[in-house]
């Protein structure tokens, strides 16, 4: 027996790292037919570590106080050893994190992986990146520029529109009457500590429940229907070696790109890091134009194509509570688009078109014909949810094949 | 499957591209800036830090700047900038603040002269370059200037003994009043239609204006383009064509001064982009090799 093996023997008789390995990594079967949109959650997995690391460099430096946060950003910018590089990929990493949160969960979407007995998956998922909105939103009043800090006024203020307890939350929320230093504090100690624990514990039962039931694949069929005669998947292959070899590719071509950003356009012309927060927080001066960043605007084009502001903050709550429900609105006898009726692609594709046309409005100044096609895309965005027990299941859908395709 | 993603990804682009063409405010004029690389931006920035310590250093500090880290980004000898570019016995390790009393400053403005370190990032350097050409005489002003750029502006202008005073040109002059005229014609045509007047002529008088507003505004940009905008009425120590280098010149030590890596920052990107490229390369060989089995 040679020294490692004794060790590992050791190690396993104590704590069940080889077992652990194995389960999740070694003897974990994943299907053989991954495709290119299989490659963001292993991504948005390499961003969490790339925030949490930055993250814990800029707080060596970072002075959370309204006297003191955008100085020591520039401090950082300036005057820390490759502080400029920790801020940028920090910066940039947040657009990244919901860039490939976005991508993953569009190919939920398109594979029905959210679907039986992936549900809990799902609402994880969900859960996930509403702690990552709540996350940004702090994240974005800590360089403490006027953006930053009338974006958040803009924000905090919505809840004063909660009938009867309105104005009492928004000072709740911010801990003085308007925005400070204190607000400053609080948004810190949440951005630092409280939501980064809380979704460390949610992308842990994010795993141990994908591990538990097995990943679905584009072709939305079970592989575990068809084993070998050691109980192995016919169509499963181990997730170590041949997916971890296949994810470092996707994280090379993902840095490419990641990178090309931080190294040749940090501000990716004004929607990475906008202008207006290269001037500290006044509370006097308020931007011409105050628009939340790109992640964040479909869900305010949906709030402001509501007449009322109560109602629409109501409606942007709904916009996320309603994905929730995914896994028991579609109807469909199938779970991959792949097989689904050219009903399910065309709605799909409207939906997808009308995404990203609210996140565009989003960033604008509202005028009656922006907010006219505002409101025809926010009512397409609840009729595709809303309705979806009903169309789909209209329409013929293809024939399933018993065994992946690839 | 193909057509879906064909769709998706010419929707996401045309998007895009509309979305970064929304931005740019108008003002004229607005001129393209002269771009320089390599050791004429140097050359540029260091001409640029001279006019800023000469001209704007007084009342606009640079504070999250240090003057040693301009003389080696800027390629200064350390002795030259002592003596030639620190005038009240800084430290050459200092931060680059100035002593401009801020409540007096209020008073004397209207508003405290902001620091400006990061002035080329909150404004495009675009901006900032047509901007200090755009002072113009106006009575109206409490110190007898107005900027076409950036209307109404506290600031006096401060580098009047270089450019001079210059003036809008006639023609500038008299289109800007067909389309105050025709502004005028559509606010009293509005009130017309307001208080029931015949909405047929009166929204005929609305379109004309605005139809003539539209080509005036278009004559304008047009005589912005060919230089026609301004004209000098009386001569600063520069002519035109050298205070327009000169403002380049201040223009690019303000755009290294907002971010002082800019440069350092684009020359590494290079490498690292190289070795992730070759980074990518060899994983894809290592995933090709393990793959092999798979059918």
């Amino acid at each position: 027996m040679g020294k490692m093996t004794q060790f590992m023997g050791w190690i396993d008789d104590r704590f069940p790292a080889t077992k652990v390995w194995n389960e999740h990594l070694a003897q974990y079967y994943a299907p053989k037919n991954f495709n290119f949109w299989y490659f963001f959650g292993s991504l948005a997995l390499l961003v969490l570590v790339n925030q949490i690391l930055t993250g814990i460099w800029l707080t060596m430096n970072y002075n959370p106080s309204g006297e003191g946060a955008y100085a020591s950003v520039e401090f950082i910018m300036r005057d820390v050893e490759w502080g400029w590089l920790l801020r940028y990929m920090h910066s940039t990493g947040a657009s990244a994190f919901f860039l490939v949160v976005y991508l993953h969960m569009f190919r939920a979407l398109i594979y029905g992986s959210f679907r039986k007995p992936r549900e809990l998956v799902w609402i994880f998922g969900m859960i996930i990146f509403v702690l990552l909105m709540a996350e940004g939103f702090m994240g974005y009043l800590l360089p403490w520029g006027n953006m930053s800090y009338w974006g958040a006024q803009v924000i905090i203020n919505l809840f004063s529109s909660v009938p009867y307890v309105g104005e009492d939350l928004a000072v709740w929320i911010r801990g003085d009457f308007i925005i400070s230093g204190a607000t400053l504090n609080r948004f810190f100690a949440l951005h630092v500590v409280a939501l980064p624990m809380a979704l460390l514990l949610m992308i842990f039962l994010h795993i141990v429940a994908l591990h538990k039931v097995g990943s679905n694949n584009p072709d939305g069929i079970d592989i575990k229907k068809h084993k070998d005669e050691n109980g192995i998947p016919l169509d499963g292959i181990p997730f170590h070696p041949y997916y971890t070899v296949k994810d470092i590719v996707g994280v090379g071509v993902f840095l490419l790109i990641f990178c090309w950003v931080i190294f040749f356009a940090p501000d990716m012309g004004g929607f990475f890091l906008e202008p207006p927060n290269f001037t500290p927080a006044d509370p006097l001066k308020t931007p011409e134009h105050i628009a939340p960043v790109w992640y964040f605007t479909p869900y305010y084009s949906i709030l402001k194509a509501v007449p009322s502001q109560g109602l629409g903050v109501l409606a942007m709550g709904a916009s996320l509570v309603v994905l929730f429900f995914l896994p028991w609105l579609d109807r469909s006898p199938v779970l991959s688009m792949k097989y689904k009726s050219p009903i399910f692609k065309v709605a799909l594709a409207l939906f997808v078109v009308s995404f990203f046309i609210l996140g565009y409005l989003g960033m604008l100044a509202p005028n009656d014909m922006r907010t006219l096609v505002a409101r025809i895309c926010t009512i397409y965005y609840f009729a595709f949810f809303l309705l979806m027990p009903w169309w789909s299941q209209w329409g013929t859908t293809k024939p399933v094949p018993e065994r992946v395709t690839h | 499957m193909k057509n879906l993603l064909k769709t998706l990804l010419v929707t996401t682009v045309s998007i895009s591209f509309s979305a970064l063409s929304a931005g740019g405010g108008s003002y004229l004029p607005n001129d393209e800036m002269p771009s320089y690389s390599g050791h004429k931006l140097t050359t540029s920035m260091q001409n640029g830090m001279q006019v800023y310590m000469n001209n704007c250093m007084g009342c606009h500090s640079l504070k999250f700047q240090r003057y040693n880290r301009a003389a080696k980004d800027l390629e200064i000898p350390e002795s030259l900038m002592i003596e030639n570019l620190m005038f009240t016995g800084e430290k050459i390790g200092d931060l680059m603040t100035n002593n401009m009393p801020i409540e007096a400053a209020e008073k004397w403005f209207g508003t405290a002269p902001p620091d400006l370190s990061l002035i080329a990032r909150s404004r495009k350097p675009q901006w900032l370059y047509n901007y200090l050409r755009a002072f113009y005489s106006d009575e109206g002003r409490p110190y007898g200037m107005n900027n076409t750029v950036f209307k109404d502006v506290g600031m006096p202008h401060s580098l009047e003994s270089l450019q001079g005073v210059q003036d809008k040109t006639e023609q500038v002059k008299s289109l800007e009043n067909e389309i105050a005229y025709a502004q005028g014609d559509i606010v009293s045509a509005r009130a017309k239609l307001d208080s029931g007047g015949k909405k047929g002529e009166l929204n005929d008088v609305i379109a004309k204006a605005e139809k003539l507003i539209h080509e005036k505004e278009a004559e304008l940009v047009t005589l912005s383009a060919e230089g026609k905008y301004f004209t000098i009425v009386k001569a600063g120590e520069l002519s035109p064509e050298e205070y327009d280098l000169a403002m380049a010149d201040l223009v690019n030590f303000l755009d290294y001064v907002g971010e002082p890596i800019k440069r350092e920052r684009k020359r590494l990107g290079v490498y690292v982009l190289l070795f992730i490229l070759f980074f990518t390369g060899m994983a894809y060989w290592l995933k090709k090799e393990y793959w092999k089995d798979i059918h």
